[in-house]
């Protein structure tokens, strides 16, 4: 009786004999096969319309060669810190910013009656359409790349923030309620844990769209950064120069996007993933 | 184990009324529980008995009539007050001990004090041996019994529960009520528990109030005057069981 009552769950793991079967139908072995097609296509496509685009290797080549020789004054690693320093800025700006706004919003009517219409009335409006109004405003330097960051980020950032607290579902205020808590231990106890994973939700989305941002402004006018690196690439008409260019961004936002999780796992342990079978 | 009469009466409900709109639920209901008495109430599907709660608890207000704690008018920020809902609530981001510690949190208990609490629950409760997870790494069941062990965590004046088992299968829910019945006798609170379930009523409480349809009024009331541990195929227990289905048909 005991036993039935105290279940808990439990990861299992058994181990199974590799036999050519259960390999054909390894997760891993399957996910190298679905690399290895990719980058045989690319090569064989490579080879047939030889100018466009380049050879796997080469572009490999070419990114162990950046990295020693400066373009512009910057080697490689230099470049990517440039565009990742910009987005680390306009990043914690937008988040320190948008993400207690938008809690505030969920929280306390009159603070959401005054920032929504406002809000509602730019989260249209896509943030590269800032771009030539940042120029002028804040010349080509660095300013008016942070500057597109921020407003490409905010949104995401306020959104999720403020979904997370109004989405608590209503029982758990209940039960402070009737424990005879007070406003305080609702919001320090409930709306702040329950709204962690969609404010969490909300930075990886604002990370991703803060590199289509820092982008998009480094290849309107930079003097380094990835996005200047992909533009010199096609001014020089060097295909390797710009996936080299476009790997590196995938890489480093894969890994940035990484390190959030990382963040996550720690501030909110209890969102365990439970593994499916 | 004696009825509510002969104790000190320590909840007094008096004429509780509510009414949403045209609509009348409780009509004029009034009734005393005694100091550490076991009061179940049984209803009628859809007669309000969640309404009843809800107005008991002060969760939402009442028409007319009120309710007294110790002769005074029940105040959720005064008197513990502590509710075991249907569905099992715990705070996902608390470990299961976390989550019994909760209502004494709340209520500022000093610390050591509360430790020594807590021990005696989770091992009241059987939770001791998952203490340290978290509520999306146990069933459904314990979810319950974690909401159950913090209503009493708190020592409570009045322990509501509404129907707490009731989407449990039947084997779970035999142990649990029995564990429910040890924690009460153990902690002596006072508890008034609502079901649909006749034989639940009959083999935990001491007293069980009926509720009429519709507007729901006081219909009935039935001591269980057995002792301790109850069997459910006991002869007397049968008959009470009978009693209290007949009062409750509305068919």
């Amino acid at each position: 009786m005991v036993d039935i009552a105290n279940e808990i769950q439990q990861q299992v793991r058994e181990r199974k004999p590799l036999t050519p079967a259960a390999m054909l139908k390894n997760r891993w072995f399957l996910y190298g096969v679905s690399l290895m097609f990719f980058f045989v296509v690319w090569d064989s496509s490579a080879r047939m319309f030889a100018s466009g685009l380049p050879r796997p290797h080469e572009v490999v080549l070419q990114l162990w060669r950046m990295l020693f020789d400066p373009l512009a004054g910057k080697s490689l690693l230099g470049h990517v810190w440039a565009s990742t320093q910009r987005i680390l800025i306009g990043f914690t700006i937008a988040t320190l910013v948008a993400v207690p706004l938008g809690l505030m919003m969920a929280l306390n009517r009159y603070v959401n009656a005054i920032v929504k219409p406002l809000f509602d009335l730019l989260k249209p409006m896509p943030p590269l359409a800032w771009i030539s109004i940042a120029i002028l405003w804040f010349g080509i330097g660095e300013t008016s790349k942070v500057f597109i960051i921020i407003i490409g980020t905010f949104v995401p950032c306020l959104l999720d923030a403020y979904n997370g607290v109004r989405l608590v579902e209503p029982e758990l205020y209940d039960v402070v309620r009737m424990l005879g808590g007070n406003r305080r231990d609702e919001i320090v106890q409930v709306c702040f844990p329950a709204a962690f994973p969609a404010i969490f939700a909300g930075l990886q989305i604002a990370l991703s769209i803060a590199w289509s941002c820092v982008l998009a402004a480094e290849l309107v006018s930079a003097r380094s950064g990835l996005g200047f690196i992909i533009i010199l690439g096609m001014n020089l008409s060097r295909p390797a120069m710009i996936v080299g260019g476009m790997v590196v961004i995938a890489l480093v936002s894969w890994g940035m996007s990484q390190l959030v999780s990382v963040l996550e796992r720690f501030v909110c342990p209890w969102k365990r993933e439970i593994d499916s079978p | 184990m004696d009825g509510g009469k002969t104790r000190k009466a320590k909840i007094e409900v008096r004429n509780l009324t509510k009414r949403f709109g045209d609509l009348l639920v409780l009509d004029q209901i009034s009734f005393d529980v005694g100091e550490g008495e076991f009061l179940s109430i049984v209803g009628p599907t859809g007669c309000g008995k969640t309404t009843f709660l809800n107005t008991l608890s002060k969760l939402i207000p009442s028409t007319a009539g009120d309710i007294f704690i110790d002769g005074e008018v029940a105040d959720p920020k005064k008197h513990h007050l502590s509710f075991v809902f249907q569905e099992p609530t715990c705070l996902p981001w608390r470990t299961v001990r976390e989550n019994v510690a909760y209502g004494m949190e709340v209520k500022r208990v000093p610390k050591a004090e509360m430790e020594k609490k807590l021990n005696q629950i989770m091992s009241l409760v059987g939770l001791a041996d998952c203490a340290d997870l978290y509520p999306n790494q146990i069933s459904a069941s314990m979810l319950q019994r974690i909401a159950v062990a913090r209503a009493f965590a708190v020592n409570p004046d009045l322990l509501l529960m509404d129907e707490p088992y009731g989407q449990l299968d039947v084997k779970l829910r035999y142990y649990l009520e029995d564990e429910l019945v040890r924690l009460w006798e153990q902690l002596k609170s006072t508890v008034i528990f609502v079901t649909h379930n006749i034989e639940e009523a009959v083999y935990v409480s001491e007293r069980i109030l009926i509720l009429s349809n519709k507007p729901a009024k006081v219909k009935a009331e039935v001591k269980v005057d057995l002792p301790r541990p109850r069997s459910l195929i006991d002869p007397r227990l049968v008959e009470i069981r009978k009693e209290v289905t007949e009062l409750i048909r509305w068919w």
